[in-house]
């Protein structure tokens, strides 16, 4: 795009640098702009909060370097004055922009892009023009054109076009969070790429530049301050010791505990069930297999379907897959049942609906919130005290309430938008990936997950990351349905996977806030019911070891009822735990970790290398699934280490903006990573351990070395120290490290 | 002896009551919020003590018969919650916000401190209750309640004392909880005790009612342009401060301590919520409506405000201040109506029509039975309607109308000039206080 040229009329023409300006080419600009966000890691909203390694953009360095430059950049303790008043600016327009459906009045003329529409309020603002004349008027002409902005302020403020780069991603490492969100919007938007209120990049940092350039003059001091940050940095003792201790500690002993477990024969138990390869499913996947002849398999939660799935009832849409890709198919769900139950879920809805529009149409306009306040007094004072005082009776209130209201039905995913070429493509990848190519059990259950809080902020924070940040059921459905339909079962057969005739497959999810497991369809064979008690026995079992990590709240109640309680309350805080203390991901059979405690600690991915000669599916699990866990791994870890800087500090004082994020208090930065309590037992003493992840995988290493010989991702994690790679080779059952130099060493 | 010491010292009487009940309920609530939420805070403990303390020190406030009790207990109790609202020193911002609300209270100290003074100097009394027996206003007096009512905005953040409370929010979410039910209503609580004196001056009630109106409007604009949660609930909490001053200034004063208590719940509620405000999805609501739901929306306003009057016990068209409520109340019940006549109005005419004769009834009735409490204090004594109420109330009508009708879409074409300066000029007078604004990530601290 080549706009380079500035056609209006009225622009002051004693600005000799303009021409200058214009020899920076367009390209050369793009370049400058997207080289400094790559600094900054992309923050997803709330509605589908994704973990990512806050140091994503340095992760091209070794570990050691991207700490240290990392502290450069976002741990400083201080700024340079004068760059506080201008922080001050940003956040109170771009707050305004970005908004999401807070504000009833929102900041006019967004639908014309963040540039154009500030450029248009920026006159108005007393805050930047401080009613000077000159100031003013020089507002009025800025350039139309973001990009025309960012060359000629740059240039007035003295930047030489070598150090454009580094100055441009001051202006965004000066204020991480919200550049975060913009990183989000431009880079990794998924489904809000068609967002009604555009924005880029360029218009961002533009906006910034020359809020800047109009309240600091001099902020080519920005570059010597970094200049001294780095210095300093270069003497001060590195974080990564800590990590390094606790690391060692863990580390051997349980190469050595894998390496010594035996392998058994191939069987066909009871039933399978397929498991998230979450952390969290270890501990529940351990309860399970204790209550009878059942094998569980670990494998990503969205089930190797990435699908955008719909709700025929409300409308809604999200993009039910990782977010390394993108959705091929759209997937209609709608209420099961006969007609006339599907009609009256409809119209339940729509009552739902018009309940909230009475009050919110009482509530976000002028005078009528007057009487609101006073007519719902009574009702909002007895609902505080019941919620508070009593969480559990209020929650079984609510949810009666809100089913006489619009009943809860059962939902099915229609498999119509799924051409059968895909659907018989999405079952041999997924049997395959998973391992489970033979001795296929008369119920297989494949087993989503998603958790169950109030209040909570961070709630899809605790939802399935492999789907996006949400819960997984959906998936879960949709691979059942496909495995149950004899036409991709014949398929299968072809590729010489045989499903014996009397299988069935059935899709489930795992409330990991509670361990309740909700099977879906046709659940009501011996089979099914027999597991349904077996589940609820595992989940009483879990539920104990559960509380061993929470501080008991007074041991009046039994495990169970304790751990729901935690899921009803509103002024929960720490409802579960969810991926805190994980350090591993174990790629191999079941069979190797069975008969092992892992305290909740692995990410546990089935699979058997006998049947992927190739390594293709190692290959999709060491560049999928085991990057996600290196995401998470990586947020835990920098949210534990600083949580002010990397993560979003303490709930208690959260102020959610827009819809989209938490800000501190009043007014702050886009507090970005995971919030105090997600990571903290208390306000000093840390639950999650930072230590980085492990990947262990049981195959030769010979496979291994080819695989990351053709992955540059790989190459980066390892090389660069982000992530250990341990083998574990089936031939001598010795274990081996990757060293940084990706050379295999002999495990002590 | 005791006995007659603390005869001296304490008036016990329906107000007081009503204020001990709301301040111990939200009290409870809160505490019990807090139990949970705060675990693991380092400040857990002084939490606790101070949110004992700070109940127990607005229990004695509310009840105090004596002025330097009343005054004691009104300084004690703003320093604890100055306290409660910091929380954590060590973050720079909250430290700011707890200064900014020192200054606004100590002015507010003050001024009541004044006007206690002036009242002994003039009547030798030091009991409230005596003082309230006086049958004329010397200018001295007059002066008092002046200096009197300065305490009260200040309190109640009315404006120009309202920007410490936009400034508020670093304050955990519990502390902002017992805040908005709470201590806010200082000002209002202490017009009431004092009402027998304000009901005297016309002027100043007037007056009162006027800086009410204005609080009000600029409150609700500024509460609708927020994308934040909690400052949106700052906001609303100024405008339904400003409305409670309306009220008093109407000489309704058992009506405002209904607004006061009612309010108390509603906010407090909304600030614990206030984790789930990322799940609360807007309905589109069809502005602006079409005529035929608008008149038929008027005719169930009608309906709703008549009902109110009735459970309210009020004449429906009369000629004093009551009307302003009753026209408050019309509108209320308009906006009720609107979305249950769209989109086929004259189809669910009756359900609109019982669903607001019903909403007046609840809302007249919780107006009633906080007036029926304190009806043996006889301070519901409304004025005659003058130009600054009609005014004020035209104000609130036309504010209503604007958002049924002017507002544009999102995608219209560029609004007038005066829209988008008056945007920014909204948007900047509702910014926090420079200082109590984290503007560097890591000033931020939990420790």
């Amino acid at each position: 795009m080549n706009t380079a040229v500035v056609t209006k009329p009225d622009y002051p023409p004693d600005y000799p640098i303009v021409q200058q300006a214009e020899h920076l080419d367009t390209a050369q600009l793009s370049d400058q702009v997207a080289h400094s966000f790559k600094t900054i890691a992309p923050f997803w909203p709330l509605k589908n909060l994704i973990a990512v390694n806050p140091l994503q953009g340095l992760e091209e360095l070794p570990v050691e370097e991207a700490m240290l430059l990392g502290s450069t950049y976002f741990q400083q303790a201080s700024l340079p004055g004068p760059m506080e008043a201008v922080n001050r600016q940003t956040i109170k327009w771009i707050q305004a922009y970005v908004d999401d459906g807070q504000a009833t009045l929102p900041m006019p003329l967004r639908h014309a892009g963040l540039y154009t529409a500030w450029r248009q309020l920026a006159i108005h603002d007393t805050d930047l023009h401080d009613n000077n004349k000159q100031k003013q008027e020089w507002l009025t002409t800025l350039p139309e054109n973001p990009e025309q902005a960012i060359r000629e302020y740059l240039l007035q403020l003295g930047i030489t076009t070598d150090e454009h780069t580094q100055f441009l991603t001051l202006l965004l490492t000066t204020l991480p969070g919200w550049a975060s969100y913009i990183r989000y919007r431009t880079d990794w938007a998924g489904l809000d790429t068609d967002h009604p209120h555009p924005v880029t990049q360029i218009e961002y940092l533009a906006l910034r530049l020359i809020i800047t350039r109009l309240l600091w003059p001099e902020a080519k001091a920005l570059l010597t301050w970094h200049q001294q940050a780095l210095e300093q940095a270069q003497s001060e003792p590195n974080a990564l010791d800590q990590i390094q201790q606790a690391e060692s500690s863990y580390r051997l002993p349980l190469l050595q505990q894998l390496a010594a477990q035996p392998l058994e024969e191939p069987r066909t138990p009871e039933a399978q069930l397929v498991f998230c390869i979450d952390v969290r499913s270890e501990s529940f996947r351990r309860a399970v297999e204790t209550t009878g002849d059942y094998q569980t398999l670990g494998f990503a939660g969205f089930f190797g379907i990435p699908v955008q799935i719909t709700d025929t009832v409300t409308g809604e849409s999200y993009a039910s897959c990782p977010v390394l890709l993108s959705p091929k198919h759209t997937v209609y769900e709608s209420p099961c049942g006969s007609q006339a139950e599907r009609e009256n879920d409809r119209t339940g809805y729509v009552r739902l609906t018009k309940l909230k529009q009475l009050y919110q149409s009482m509530k976000y306009t002028f005078t009528t919130p007057f009487a609101l306040v006073e007519t719902l007094g009574v009702a909002s004072g007895i609902w505080m005290g019941l919620r508070s005082l009593a969480p559990g009776i209020a929650s079984g209130l609510r949810s009666n309430v809100s089913h006489s209201i619009r009943k809860t039905t059962a939902v099915v995913s229609s498999l119509d938008t799924l051409p059968l070429a895909d659907q018989c493509a999405f079952a041999e990848g997924a049997l395959r990936l998973m391992g489970l190519t033979h001795h296929v059990a008369p119920l297989v259950v494949l087993c989503g997950h998603g958790s169950a809080t109030q209040n909570n902020a961070y709630a899809t924070a605790l939802d399935c990351g492999a789907c996006g940040g949400r819960h997984g059921a959906s998936n879960a459905r949709i691979l059942a349905g496909i495995l149950n339909t004899s036409e991709v079962r014949a398929y299968l057969l072809q590729k010489g996977i045989l499903i014996p005739d009397t299988t069935q497959f059935i899709a489930a999810e795992h409330n990991t806030t509670t361990d309740d497991v909700t099977l879906y369809g046709n659940a009501s064979s011996e089979a099914c019911q027999k597991l349904t008690r077996n589940l609820a026995k595992a989940r009483q079992a879990n539920s104990v070891e559960r509380l061993k990590q929470m501080q008991k709240s007074a041991g009046r109640s039994d495990g169970g009822t304790q751990t729901r309680l935690r899921s009803q309350d509103w002024a929960q805080v720490r409802p579960e735990w969810g991926l805190a203390r994980n350090a591993a991901f174990i790629v191999g059979p079941r069979d190797l970790t069975a008969a092992l405690n892992l305290k909740g600690r692995s990410f546990l991915h089935s699979y058997d290398y006998t049947q992927d000669p190739t390594g293709t599916s190692l290959t999709t699990i060491l560049t999928a699934p085991m990057v996600v866990a290196q995401w998470i791994n990586t947020q835990y870890l920098f949210s534990t280490l600083d949580n002010v800087a990397f993560g979003s500090g303490s709930k208690i004082t959260q102020n959610i903006t827009g819809k989209i994020g938490v800000m501190q208090g009043n007014s702050s930065d886009l507090m970005t990573g995971l919030p105090l309590q997600s990571v903290y037992a208390s306000d000093r003493l840390a639950y999650h351990q930072p230590q980085r992840l492990m990947t262990v995988v049981y195959a030769p290493r010979t496979l291994l070395d080819s695989i990351i010989l053709t992955q540059p991702v790989l190459q980066k994690l390892f090389g660069n120290g982000w992530v250990q790679l341990a083998c574990l080779e089936p031939e001598d059952r010795q274990t081996y490290l990757l060293t940084r130099d990706l050379l295999w060493q002999k495990a002590p | 002896m005791t006995f007659s010491v603390l005869d001296k010292l304490f008036h016990f009487d329906r107000l007081s009551m009503t204020m001990i009940v709301l301040v111990a309920f939200i009290g409870l609530c809160v505490g019990s919020f807090a139990y949970r939420y705060l675990k693991g805070d380092s400040q857990y403990r002084t939490f606790f003590i101070r949110l004992t303390l700070l109940i127990s020190s607005v229990m004695v406030m509310v009840s105090a018969d004596h002025l330097i009790l009343l005054l004691v207990a009104w300084c004690v109790s703003n320093w604890l919650l100055v306290q409660l609202m910091i929380h954590k020193p060590g973050w720079k911002a909250a430290k700011s916000a707890g200064l900014l609300a020192t200054k606004n209270f100590s002015l507010g100290a003050i001024s009541v401190a004044g006007a206690f003074g002036l009242f002994y100097m003039t009547t030798a009394e030091t009991s409230i209750q005596a003082l309230l027996h006086q049958h004329t206003l010397s200018p001295t007096l007059l002066l008092a309640l002046v200096l009197l009512l300065i305490g009260a905005m200040t309190q109640s953040a009315i404006w120009p004392f309202h920007r410490w409370l936009l400034s508020s929010l670093n304050s955990p979410t519990p502390v902002s909880a017992i805040m908005h039910a709470g201590l806010i209503n200082g000002g209002g609580f202490l017009l009431v005790r004092f009402a027998p004196l304000y009901l005297q001056s016309p002027f100043l009630l007037t007056f009162i009612a006027v800086i009410g109106f204005c609080t009000a409007l600029l409150g609700t604009l500024w509460k609708l342009l927020q994308p934040d949660v909690k400052r949106m609930l700052a906001c609303s909490t100024m405008s339904q401060m400003g409305f409670m001053f309306v009220q008093c200034g109407l000489g309704l004063f058992p009506a405002a301590v209904a607004h006061l208590v009612w309010h108390g719940m509603f906010k407090a509620y909304l600030f614990l919520s206030s984790g789930s405000a990322a799940r609360e999805k807007r309905v589109d609501q069809g502005y602006p409506p079409t005529s035929v739901a608008f008149i038929l929306a008027l005719v169930c306003g009608l309906a709703g405000s008549f009902s109110f009057a009735v459970s309210s016990g009020k004449a429906w068209l009369t000629g004093d201040t009551t009307l302003v409520l009753n026209v408050v109340a019309f509108l209320a019940a308009s906006q009720f109506a609107l979305p249950m006549l769209q989109p086929k109005p004259l189809r669910t005419l009756p359900v609109a029509l019982v669903g607001t004769g019903l909403f007046g009834l609840v809302y007249g009735g919780s107006v009633q039975l906080i007036t029926w409490i304190l009806a043996p204090m006889e301070l519901m004594q409304p004025q005659a309607l003058n130009g600054f109420h009609i005014a004020g109330t035209l104000a609130l009508t036309l504010a209503w109308l604007y958002r049924l009708f002017l507002q544009k879409p999102a995608k219209a074409a560029s609004p007038a000039p005066w829209i988008l300066k008056g945007y920014v000029t909204a948007l900047n007078a509702s910014q926090p206080h420079p200082d109590t604004i984290t503007t560097h990530r890591n000033h931020y601290q939990y420790q």
